[in-house]
């Protein structure tokens, strides 16, 4: 899909009349998002967590959706979502671990004669 | 006494909670607790008495002494007397809680005044959207309202934009002005966020925001005077799509032009405008200047 002018066939993003680099604007974003998910979702269908590091599974599995995903948002966009799905999984489980951590501790703690206030 | 004790404790605490949510303890606390000792006296007293199965109305105890008159009477008002002093201490706690919440703000203000330089915030030369050049001194004389970002930004500028623009409505509506209250654009992308680019950009969340850019050393500049820490990746060809790495907060600046508060991620529009209200309704109280022109 070319028709957009930050896809992957055009590297360059579109140049403003004053030199600047024209951003995407909010119904190409959603676009985008929109792209995203569906990938997403895929990844997730087929128990992918980094298309980075299993760029060739990912394609294979979601062909379709990675290059709807690549021609609705621009490179940087793409890689940066790829790597934020990876962050925020170990983000979350990280905040999971600690919290069951957290609630080991206090039936522990509850079992030697403490109670919470 | 419960009550007393649970006075002190809320007043030992530090109020960041909502001032209702006392008020609410408070009561829950009083009556399931004198309740509870009503109860239990009347299943004393009736004990025994099967006629009343259907109804849990305590019987109007006669007095046939004048001990007993007196003792019903005492009680009377013991419990008028308990209320009004449930009322006074509730109102107490609420004048205190709210002069305790201004007092805090009034010295987050402090901390960035007096002694020195402002910590965050500054002497800066920009341009704006039409190419004039827009100085610190510009900003000054109203609450201005700054956010550091680029158009190429994937999720969380515009996020951050949107709330903006939520915010800006919502000052506006309670301060009955546009001119109080001013929000900022800086772009930390200044090769590639030329004017024309940063205004259809910003036209999209809000009209009033002021899209300010410059050359790359002023957009470093201002950043490094604001305390804003970003990277724009190197070697880039031109053409290049990258994105910018950056802080995102807004920064809250007073008609003086020093820092007030940072309004972050996790605030939420609503949240937002009341931080920046109270600083605003402390600024008039104080019978400060503020432009409206």
């Amino acid at each position: 899909m070319g028709w957009l002018p930050w896809s992957s066939s055009t590297p360059e993003t579109p140049k403003s009349s004053d030199g600047g680099r024209i951003a995407p604007d909010r119904s190409s974003r959603e676009r985008c998002y929109e792209g995203r998910d569906l990938f997403f979702s895929c990844l997730d269908k087929n128990d992918i967590l980094d298309s980075v590091k299993n760029d060739k599974e990912a394609r294979r599995k979601c062909g379709k959706e990675i290059a709807e995903f690549e021609s609705v948002c621009s490179r940087a966009w793409v890689k940066y979502f790829k790597e934020k799905r990876v962050m925020e999984y170990n983000r979350d489980k990280t905040i999971e671990k600690l919290k069951k951590e957290d609630q080991e501790q206090v039936a522990q703690m509850k079992a030697r004669g403490w109670s919470p206030r | 006494m419960a009550s007393t004790r649970f006075i002190s404790r809320t007043l030992g605490r530090v109020p960041k909670a909502p001032i209702n949510r006392s008020l609410t303890t408070s009561a829950t606390q009083h009556i399931p607790l004198l309740r509870a000792s009503q109860s239990t006296s009347q299943t004393q007293t009736f004990n025994g008495i099967s006629n009343r199965t259907f109804t849990t109305t305590p019987l109007l105890r006669k007095g046939n002494t004048m001990g007993k008159i007196k003792t019903q009477n005492f009680t009377g008002i013991s419990w008028n007397a308990t209320l009004l002093f449930i009322l006074t201490a509730a109102g107490l706690m609420v004048y205190f809680r709210v002069e305790k919440e201004r007092l805090q703000r009034k010295q987050i203000r402090e901390m960035s005044k007096g002694v020195g330089k402002p910590k965050v915030g500054g002497p800066f030369v920009l341009r704006d959207l039409d190419g004039k050049e827009v100085t610190e001194e510009d900003l000054k004389g109203r609450y201005s309202f700054v956010y550091f970002g680029f158009t190429h930004c994937p999720d969380i500028c515009p996020d951050e934009l949107d709330k903006m623009a939520a915010i800006i409505d919502r000052v506006k509506e309670e301060t009955k002005s546009d001119k109080v209250f001013q929000p900022v654009f800086i772009t930390c992308d200044p090769a590639r966020d030329t004017p024309e680019v940063l205004r259809a950009y910003l036209k999209e969340f809000h009209p009033a925001i002021m899209g300010l850019t410059g050359t790359y050393e002023q957009v470093k500049h201002v950043c490094k005077q604001y305390r804003v820490y970003f990277s724009t990746p190197k070697d880039i060809k031109p053409g290049e799509d990258y994105l910018v790495d950056h802080s995102i907060y807004f920064y809250l600046m007073d008609p003086d032009g020093d820092f007030v508060e940072c309004i972050g991620r996790q605030d939420t529009p609503e949240s937002a405008t009341k931080v920046i209200m109270d600083h605003i309704n402390d600024w008039k109280r104080e019978g400060k200047p503020l432009k409206n022109y």
